[in-house]
């Protein structure tokens, strides 16, 4: 297998992880914020990440490798079932909402509760972060939490490094819950 | 396969059910890629131990569900949860199905390792130093994810392992921590873990 060929399955696979974790984030904030739009977000991730997937198992038939190394392609190719196996239980959770079905308060507490969980917060004028993009920002860094998507009016952003982020921005983010307050404290603005 | 558990109904909160499942998955997620990452069969066989657990707190939250049910519009408004329910179950078999690759021998592609530098959450494996800052120190005391956004997964001590450490925990020298988070944060943990760097910022 030649280098690009090699850089080619690993992007993939790297692309395959980052979606399918982050389709289970959306699908737990639609869940949270009752929101149809992020749910159809998941929905659309669904159909993008089984595209993916195909191009990546041909990415992996296609290296040429040797009957020794076939143990390490199988690797490969189970690792790549793995993320579709999760994008699958995300979009199903996805279709909670979709289907009309008011999410639970149970459901409700039961995202907030765990360790791992999903928030969101408006940007206000005097938070640090108003006219910086994602990456100057370092929210990750600073909080533990990720942006994962940024609702600007009545558009989702989808963050890029050099996304950047406006007041009135509500940014939906999932992380420890440990890190949340100082999120939410980040984001309004309201620190000394 | 080993023997199944006999199935005891037990009155717990859905909450609480569906809140073990979640952080269960999640963390098995995670224990399974490191177990990959760093050729580690204990982690996959703890993985799979987790799997039962969490088939048995799936089933433990039907049977709760199903009696919390008294109408039409009743269970109508807990199908939501019973989804959730079974899409952590299924993340708990995908955790589990990386965990046999792990166990039987299927291997781990060069490709892997170079993928697992590209995600967004990176995953560490450090051993903790005499000089270490992190020693003695309890989790909560360091509240690690807040200040520099990584979370310790594992606690290898001697032929013990802590999964999913909690607060009161306590980090000793010679621990190995299993971690997750964002690269610099990772980096910056491999350094206080070795005593290079001595101050944690807020």
């Amino acid at each position: 297998m030649d280098e690009k060929h090699f850089q080619k399955i690993v992007d993939a696979l790297a692309e395959l992880k980052d979606t399918s974790e982050l389709m289970l984030d959306l699908a737990y904030s639609s869940i949270i914020l009752n929101s149809s739009e992020l749910a159809r977000e998941v929905q659309e991730l669904e159909e993008h990440i089984d595209d993916l997937h195909t191009r990546f198992e041909l990415l992996v038939l296609s290296s040429g490798f040797s009957p020794e190394e076939s143990r390490d392609f199988l690797g490969l190719i189970r690792l790549g079932v793995v993320t579709e196996e999760i994008a699958d239980a995300a979009a199903k959770m996805g279709e909670i909402v979709l289907r009309g079905l008011k999410p639970h308060p149970i459901l409700k507490l039961a995202v907030e509760e765990a360790e791992e969980t999903v928030a969101s917060a408006k940007v206000s004028e005097k938070s640090i972060l108003n006219g910086k993009t994602i990456k100057e920002a370092r929210i990750a860094d600073e909080t533990g939490m990720w942006i994962l998507v940024i609702r600007r009016g009545k558009r989702w952003i989808r963050p890029k490094p050099t996304t950047r982020i406006k007041a009135g921005d509500i940014l939906i983010a999932s992380g420890y819950a440990e890190g949340e307050e100082d999120f939410k404290r980040l984001v309004s603005g309201s620190q000394n | 396969m080993g023997a199944l558990e006999e199935i005891q109904y037990k009155p717990i909160p859905v909450r609480t059910l569906l809140v073990e499942m979640k952080d269960l998955s999640e963390l098995m997620i995670d224990l399974a890629y490191s177990s990959a990452l760093f050729h580690n069969t204990d982690l996959a066989r703890d993985v799979l131990e987790l799997e039962k657990k969490v088939d048995n707190l799936a089933l433990l939250l039907k049977m709760n569900v199903m009696i919390a049910a008294r109408d039409a519009k009743d269970a109508k408004d807990l199908l939501g949860v019973s989804l959730v329910s079974s899409a952590a179950d299924e993340i708990s078999d995908a955790a589990a199905d990386i965990a046999y690759i792990v166990l039987h021998g299927i291997g781990i592609h060069p490709a892997v390792r170079e993928a697992f530098k590209r995600v967004e959450e990176q995953l560490g494996r450090f051993i903790v130093k005499r000089d270490s800052i992190l020693s003695g120190k309890s989790l909560r005391e360091l509240r690690l994810a807040s200040r520099i956004g990584v979370d310790i997964i594992a606690i290898r001590r001697g032929n013990e392992w802590i999964i999913n450490p909690k607060g009161r925990d306590r980090i000793l020298e010679g621990d190995i921590l299993i971690v997750r988070g964002t690269s610099l944060g990772i980096e910056e943990l491999g350094r206080l873990a070795e005593g290079n760097l001595r101050k944690l910022e807020d």
